[in-house]
């Protein structure tokens, strides 16, 4: 077997000038040197953080430092007393490392935010094309249905085409809005929506699509929206690029795990190849990968060639 | 950094879990003051609010001002690194925060922990 070189535990090991200047400094606050050393643990933590090395790594370095003390005998005296200094050393060291991790939670949660905030102007956007817009559409084919009225009847005729128009117009509007958002889904919930979206999919390409669920209970917000995104992606991926002719959708709650599985019989694709290449239209997986981290998901893809595609959704579900 | 200011935090009762993060605030706030002004000085004292008691933390310096303060509160987003350190930083781990600065005049940053 050609194994490979074993790689080392980190990818970004902590560089060799820190590692030394930590041992410096905590020999020194070890020896008494107070606060300016503590000072130095503070300082080397905000470097290994800009840096981008791990908490671990921190540890580890703290780790060596410790052993090679210890194993002095001129730091010898009452271990404990060496220990709870050390601890005080390392906890000084660490703690720019609590800073970004507020700052990292607080960049999460305006993120959350912000896709909230985005799927509200969408359904805002949904609303203004489908009811206002129809409405105003209603209004004209009225309109026109007078004026029709007071024309000599070799005239009507000429109104005709405008009138297939506006009733093309009307088509494409509401498909846009219920591409947007539909509004099923926020008023009957997620398996009605997939289903009335599965329907149509199978509708226009010829798909078979049963979805198979015995979900019933109304899901928080953002995770019916997320879903029903990502369901609608892959029934696009899976009628535009795999050649299927079963889509099965799967949906079960698995005690706190909402679990979403759809499968496909198409040619399925190198898994590596698709995701490292650039969608060309819409986001695709990688648009779906994002949507899941949004509400702390995960996406596990099962693709052989030949075979079929499957992926697997799992979300967590607060309780 | 901060072995005398967290003795004050010890004595007013605050967790050690909340003293790690006042003292974590206070180095910052010290290197903050020695990388833009070299000098100034940090004061502590207890607050009493209408049925708590607090620390009260405040940093001040001669220095040269921050001209932009919503900029100086603003995460460096530019640098994954940098995310939450600094004035950002520091106003996550306390319960309130408050800074004045004049250009060529000087920083006060005044900070507060409630004892939970």
């Amino acid at each position: 077997m050609n194994e490979a070189v074993p790689e080392p535990m980190t990818q970004n090991p902590v560089e060799k000038g820190c590692e030394e200047r930590y041992f410096q400094a905590l020999r020194a606050y070890l020896e008494g040197a107070g606060e300016q050393a503590l000072g130095q643990a503070y300082e080397l933590g905000r470097t290994t953080v800009s840096e981008g090395k791990g908490i671990l790594e921190f540890v580890a370095m703290h780790h060596a430092a410790l052993q090679k003390l210890l194993s002095d005998h001129t730091t010898a005296g009452d271990a404990t007393q060496v220990l709870r200094h050390a601890e005080e050393f390392l906890v000084e060291g660490l703690s720019p490392y609590e800073m970004t991790h507020r700052g990292f939670s607080d960049a999460i949660a305006s993120l959350r935010h912000l896709n909230q905030t985005l799927e509200h102007e969408i359904q805002k956007i949904a609303h203004a094309v489908h009811d206002e817009a129809g409405q105003l559409l209603v209004a004209v084919h009225l309109a026109l249905a007078e004026v029709a009225r007071d024309l000599p009847s070799s005239m009507r005729g000429h109104l005709e085409p405008v009138t297939g128009l506006l009733d093309q117009l009307e088509k494409q509007l509401r498909r846009l809005s219920h591409e947007l958002r539909p509004t099923v889904l926020d008023d009957l919930g997620l398996v009605p929506a997939i289903r009335f979206l599965a329907d149509r999919v199978s509708k226009r390409t010829g798909l078979v699509i049963p979805v198979i669920t015995r979900l019933e209970d109304r899901l928080p917000r953002n995770i019916e929206t997320a879903v029903y995104r990502i369901v609608q992606e892959a029934l696009t991926n899976a009628a535009r690029h795999s050649g299927a002719r079963n889509v099965r959708i799967r949906l079960e709650r698995v005690g706190r795990v909402l679990r979403c599985a759809i499968a496909d019989d198409g040619a399925g694709f190198e898994t590596s190849a698709v995701l490292a290449s650039q969608p060309r239209k819409g986001l695709g997986l990688l648009g779906i990968q994002e949507r899941l981290s949004a509400v702390g998901g995960t996406l596990k893809i099962r693709s052989i060639l030949g075979k079929g595609t499957e992926l697997l959704i799992e979300l967590p579900l607060e309780e | 950094m901060a072995a005398d200011e967290v003795r004050v935090a010890i004595k007013l009762g605050f967790s050690s879990g909340d003293i790690t993060l006042i003292a974590t605030a206070i180095s910052e706030l010290a290197r903050n003051i020695l990388s833009y002004a070299r000098q100034g000085e940090i004061l502590l004292r207890t607050v009493d609010g209408s049925n708590r008691t607090g620390i009260l933390i405040v940093a001040s310096d001669e220095g040269p001002g921050i001209s932009d303060i919503r900029q100086a509160l603003r995460d460096g987003f530019s640098t994954s690194g940098s995310l939450g350190m600094g004035l950002p930083g520091v106003r996550r781990l306390m319960d309130e925060f408050e800074i004045t600065s004049e250009p060529m005049h000087g920083t006060t940053v005044k900070v507060k922990k409630w004892k939970q």
